[in-house]
Order: C-alpha cells, then structure tokens, then sequence
C-alpha cells in the first residue's frame, strides 16, 4: 500500500512536472529553411508583393482603418479574434521583432514572448513560406509600413480556449509538413503555382476541411483533403479538384483570369473570395496567376492548354451568351416557351432572374455568372444560394475589370416559400442535380444577419 | 434625368409612393400573393386630402376613367389612393422643384409649372374654387352632382371655361395627369390595383426579361404581369 501509494505521488509530481513544463519550456523555434547571404537584400517591391500575396491585410488592416494596424474582428466558433497590429510601431506593433521572431511566427505560430498565435494566423499555412520571401515580408514590413500607434483588444476566447498554451498540443496534432517549400510537381510553372497556393496564398485556409480538432486537413499537394472544399461560416469554399471540383469545365486562362479579376466566361467572385481577389490576387502577375491556375488543373491530371499570358479586358466586341446546351435544353425550352401553368420556381425564375441569367442559366460571360453546373448552387450548404437571393451579391472592382457589379437582393420581392420554390428549381434545372430547398431554411438565413 | 416641373420626378415618386406606402399600413408584406386585401376606398383615411376633398378626387377620378364600359375605372384601380399618397408626399410638396417665379398662366405648357401653389396647394385651393362654380352652374358641389353633370363641369374646367384665378390654372391638366399615372403606376404606389390596367391593355410589368420573344412574330405573350413587388397577375 505503501509503494503504491508513492507511486501514485510520483505520478502525480511527474504531471504536475510534465504540465508546467508543457506551460513554461519555451518552444523551440524552427530554423531558417534555407541559408541566404548575410547580405541579401530584397529586390524593390518584393516585399510588398509577397504581402499581397499572402493577403496580410485581408485580416491585419481594418476596414477604415490604417495599413497593418490591426483592429479587424476575426470570428470564430470560440469568440472574436482581434488581429493585431504588425506596423513597425514599437509598442503596438512588431517594430521590437526580431527577423527570427517574425519568422517564428509565421512558421511556429508564436510571438517573441513565447504566446502562441491563434491558428487564424495560417500559420499552418505560411510555414512552407521560402526564407527569401519571409525575409522579403519582414524587410517590407519594417521599413515600407509606416508604424502606427493602435493598442488592439485583447483577445479573450472562452475556456479552455483563453488558454493559450493548449495550442502547444494542437500544433503537436495540426501541424504536419516540414517548414519550407517541398515541390511535388517537376514542371516549373506548377511548382511556382504550388507554392503560392500552399504557402502564402494559404488557400487551404478555407478550401480544404477542417478535422476534428478544427485543424486543416490537407494543406499539401498529396494530403487527401488538400483544397477538397471547406466552410467559411455559414458559405462553402468550393472544392478545387476532384470530382466535385468548381473549377473542373474551367481552362487554365479561365481559372487564372478569375483570380486576377474576379470574373470569367463562367462565374464570378463573392463574398470572401471577392475579398480575396481585390486585396491579394489581383495585384500579382499574370505569370502566378497563371501558375496558380495550372497547378490547380494539374492536381486533376490533365493541365491543358496554358497561356502565356492573361487577355486584356474585353473591350469592343460583344460576348454573346452562349446558347443551351444538351442538359440545360429541356429548362430552356420550358422558360423559352412561359406558359403560365409552369411551376412556381419556374415562374419566379422568370419573373426575376432570367433578364441577366437567361433562359439557358448560362448567365453572360465576365458578367453574370452561370447557374447551370455552378457549385454556389448546387452546394449541400444552401445558405449561400438563399443568401445572394436574399441580399444579392458584389464583385469587387478591379484593375482589369473597374466596373463594381452588384446583384440586388430580393428579401422585398419574394417571401420565403417563393425564394424555396425558386432555390429547388434552380438546383434542379438545366441538368443540376441538388435536392430542395425548404421555406424553413430561408426563413434561417433571413433572420441571420447578411453575412456579405 | 431632368426633372419636367409639373411632373413628379422618378426618385421623387419613388420616395414619396415608398413612404405613402409605409405609412398607409397597406404595404405588401415579403409574401406578395399573401397579401391582405387593402382596405375599401369607403373606409380609407386619406394621408393628405380632406373629406371634401377625397369625396371630389373619388368622383372627378371616376369620370376621367369610368368603370363602365371596357377594363377597370380609376375606381376599381385605386386611383384616389395613388393621388392621396403622392400629395401627401414630396411631389405634393414639390420638394425639389425650382418653385420661384415668376409665374405666368399664359405661358406656353412646355414653360414649366406656371402656378406658385405646389401640387398639394393646388388641389387645396381648386377643389373649392370648382366646387363652388359647380354649385352656382349645377346647383350642388361636384361629387354630388349626377354623372352627365359632372362630365359637362369636368369638360368647362378643361376648357378654361371656369374662371379660376391664374395660379389654379394648371388643376385640370394635373388632376388628369395624375389620374393616368395612378392608373398605370406599379401598384406599390397605391394605384393600379391588382395591376389591372396592366391586365387590361396587356402591358407584362416589371419582368424585363423578354429576350426569346422579339423575334416570335403573331404569337401572343403567354404570361401575366408581375409588379415592382413581385406580385402575379
């Protein structure tokens, strides 16, 4: 009894042992995954163009608010996240960082005094970021940013998630791959794609699921649930290949004129990829673009064919709407024909969207986006198909495409049994094949507020 | 757009119908064909006009547009509800109109409004005026008058054969316009009930969507209307 009681006391003072220095043994910091000369200095403009890249500012810049100063509320299942500052201000900011500290952060996924970073921070992400290009965004961030003084909330996440050392053992667990770039593909061009998806552009982020413990699942070319479709909220991020791939009927030029526009011959940017596009792709070169586009089509096999670069705004030429085709013909002949004993989805259609989408669903190219074959539609999730009936929906302005195009909302229009009707006929029409939308699902997405 | 004096510019019309509407408690609700009935012109409560003058606008409306006869009347569409709404309004107030004068009654219809009174201001004061002509002419004030008698005043007044003073000048050319207007009007001004006048003369409202049809001659247009609410007809 005796022994077994000084064994349970030697349990117990090893775990108490094991915690604290799971609490308090700093993290060892991962090394630089490559070795530049002590000299090495960033091209002009390299810095900034990584920032872009990684879309520092979709979180760390406020709306209104000054560059990199933080303040944004990021939320999340657990509470609201504050981004913070990362201007080269001393006190609020980073400008005490060292270059190891910067990259600790972006690759660990801790700050200079040892807290770990909420995983809003994709350091899961950011990790495969080059060394030269870590470099670049430090150098970039110290002495391009101008430094402001904006002491940001604290961000107080409920128990247990307040305490921050847990994220030791959830790295431990999400945090797989080895720091730095590992190509999978030989091809230059798609591993130049490979890298800005993987890396900064930290599109599994939102396009690949999440597992149990909220981690990404699959963040490498080669993971199974790399980029296989994710939640944001109450919207889908589509998957990008595979069977149920949004991008699978789409070509390179098409696919890589989306991110560096917002639009295509087949659909166009919203919600948070609109933001996406405006704040980050649309600044880089045709050339990553490209490259991007490329090695998204090369995870389903076949590239085809790659462009050397992107077509200049259409201009001067009509694009006429493409005609129905074999699965879309039977709708269109339906609408085409407006008999007022059609079904009341049919008819709202009618009524309501055919001016831009037609009759053919095939909406107008870099305009209005198609609905035959578009995953917003077809989702599982229907909530982000109620919520553009409901509130309409914004394409960014851009450089290649300045014109701001909206679709206004119908929550005046239509109530909610009409916007079911409407919804299942649009699931169901020109070969779509989802099932119905309900009056009590629209009623849900009616009293959310507008997420977009 | 450039503003006609005289004529309720679009974004006015909009504001003014979108507030007559909100405040006239028969705005349509979300589900447009759940819709409640709205309330019966003999129980309405005018926003703007007077007993009197609601009792003149429902019988001077009911000649200008009979109910007899082919297709609803101004009755039947709700037009003194429409005419109630916008005086009740910003074009009853004239609210971005250019309103300093002079003012010339005999200047030509394409000079502009050419009265001082807004159009609210002009019902005000007309009504009695040609109430009063009415009863000395035809022995009793307009809406008590019978049907013959009320075309033949009606007809005086177009004609400029009642002497009013010069700023009431423009009343019939303004109580007609805005007949047609409520008349023909999306219904979510509170005219053209039930889109009837869109029914009767085939008119397909607010669809915008008729690409496949330009080319498909002799064939009659399947469908009914459908408003700026998004209600069938």
């Amino acid at each position: 009894m005796k022994t077994f009681l000084k064994i349970i006391a030697g349990l117990v003072v090893l775990g108490v042992v094991a915690l604290l220095a799971f609490i308090l043994v700093p993290v060892q910091r991962t090394a630089p995954t490559e070795q530049l000369a002590a000299d090495w200095a960033p091209q002009p403009g390299q810095g900034e163009y990584v920032m872009r890249a990684g879309d520092c500012a979709a979180c760390h810049t406020a709306p209104g608010g000054e560059p990199m100063a933080g303040g944004r509320a990021i939320a999340s299942p657990m509470g609201t996240i504050w981004a913070t500052n990362i201007t080269p201000d001393a006190e609020t900011g980073i400008g005490g960082w060292s270059l190891d500290d910067f990259r600790a952060a972006l690759v660990d996924g801790v700050a200079p005094d040892g807290t770990h970073l909420y995983p809003a921070m994709p350091y899961e992400n950011y990790r495969f970021m080059s060394e030269e290009d870590i470099r670049a965004l430090y150098d970039y961030l110290m002495n391009e940013v101008a430094p402001v003084r904006n002491e940001v909330a604290e961000t107080e996440l409920s128990f247990p998630f307040n305490l921050r050392f847990g994220i030791r053992a959830w790295n431990w667990v999400a945090l797989r791959g080895e720091a730095g770039f590992h190509p999978e593909a030989s091809d230059a061009l798609q591993a130049r794609g490979q890298y800005l998806v993987e890396g900064p552009g930290h599109c599994a982020a939102c396009h690949s699921p999440r597992n149990a413990v909220m981690a990404q699942d699959g963040v490498h070319a080669g993971d199974a649930g790399f980029l296989a479709g994710g939640v944001v909220g109450d919207w889908g991020a589509p998957a990008l290949h595979g069977p149920a791939s949004a991008v699978k009927d789409w070509s390179v030029a098409a696919l890589a004129g989306y991110l560096a526009s917002g639009r295509n011959v087949h659909s166009a940017a919203n919600g948070e990829m609109g933001l996406v596009v405006a704040e980050s792709l649309q600044h880089l070169s045709d050339a990553d673009n490209i490259a991007m586009a490329a090695f998204l089509k090369g995870l389903d096999g076949a590239v085809g064919e790659v462009p050397q670069e992107l077509a200049a705004a259409p201009s001067g030429h009509a694009m006429p709407p493409e005609p129905a085709d074999a699965a879309g013909r039977e709708t269109a002949r339906m609408l085409t024909e407006a008999q007022p004993d059609m079904p009341l989805g049919a008819r709202l259609y009618l009524d309501n969207c055919s001016g831009c989408h037609f009759v053919t669903g095939k909406g107008a190219p870099e305009i209005f986006p198609e609905l035959q074959g578009n995953t917003l539609v077809t989702s599982a999730q229907t909530a982000p198909l109620i919520s553009v009936i409901l509130h309409g929906a914004s394409l960014p302005s851009t450089a290649r495409r300045p014109l701001h195009l909206a679709m206004q909302g119908y929550a005046d229009r239509l109530g909610d049994d009409e916007i079911a009707a409407l919804s299942s006929f649009l699931r169901e029409a020109w070969g779509n094949d989802a099932g119905p939308v309900s009056a009590g699902d629209v009623a849900a997405v009616r009293a959310a507020a507008p997420a977009h | 757009m450039t503003d006609l004096p005289g004529y309720p510019s679009r974004r006015g019309f909009l504001k003014v119908s979108a507030a007559g509407l909100a405040l006239s408690g028969v705005a349509l609700d979300a589900k447009a064909q759940d819709a409640q009935p709205p309330v019966p012109l003999d129980r309405y409560e005018p926003e703007y006009l007077t007993a009197d003058e609601w009792a003149f606008v429902m019988a001077a409306t009911a000649r200008l547009i009979p109910s007899e006869g082919d297709g609803p009347g101004a009755i039947e569409a709700r037009v003194p509800v429409f005419i109630d709404l916008q005086l009740a309004g910003d074009y009853g107030t004239a609210d971005d109109w250019y309103m300093v004068g002079p003012h010339d009654a005999e200047a030509a219809p394409d000079r502009g409004w050419q009265t001082p009174l807004t159009p609210a201001g002009l019902y005000r004061e007309a009504i009695p005026a040609f109430d009063a002509w009415c009863a000395e002419t035809h022995g009793a004030a307009f809406a008590a008058l019978d049907g013959q008698a009320q075309d033949a005043a009606l007809t005086a007044l177009q004609k400029g054969e009642v002497p009013l003073a010069p700023e009431l000048s423009p009343f019939f050319a303004t109580l007609l316009a805005n007949t047609k207007e409520g008349y023909f009007a999306d219904p979510m001004y509170g005219g053209n009930h039930g889109m009837q006048s869109w029914v009767y003369i085939g008119f397909p409202g607010a669809r915008a969507a008729f690409r496949e049809w330009p080319e498909r001659h002799n064939v009659k247009y399947p469908l009914g209307p459908v408003s700026i609410k998004g209600e069938r007809a």
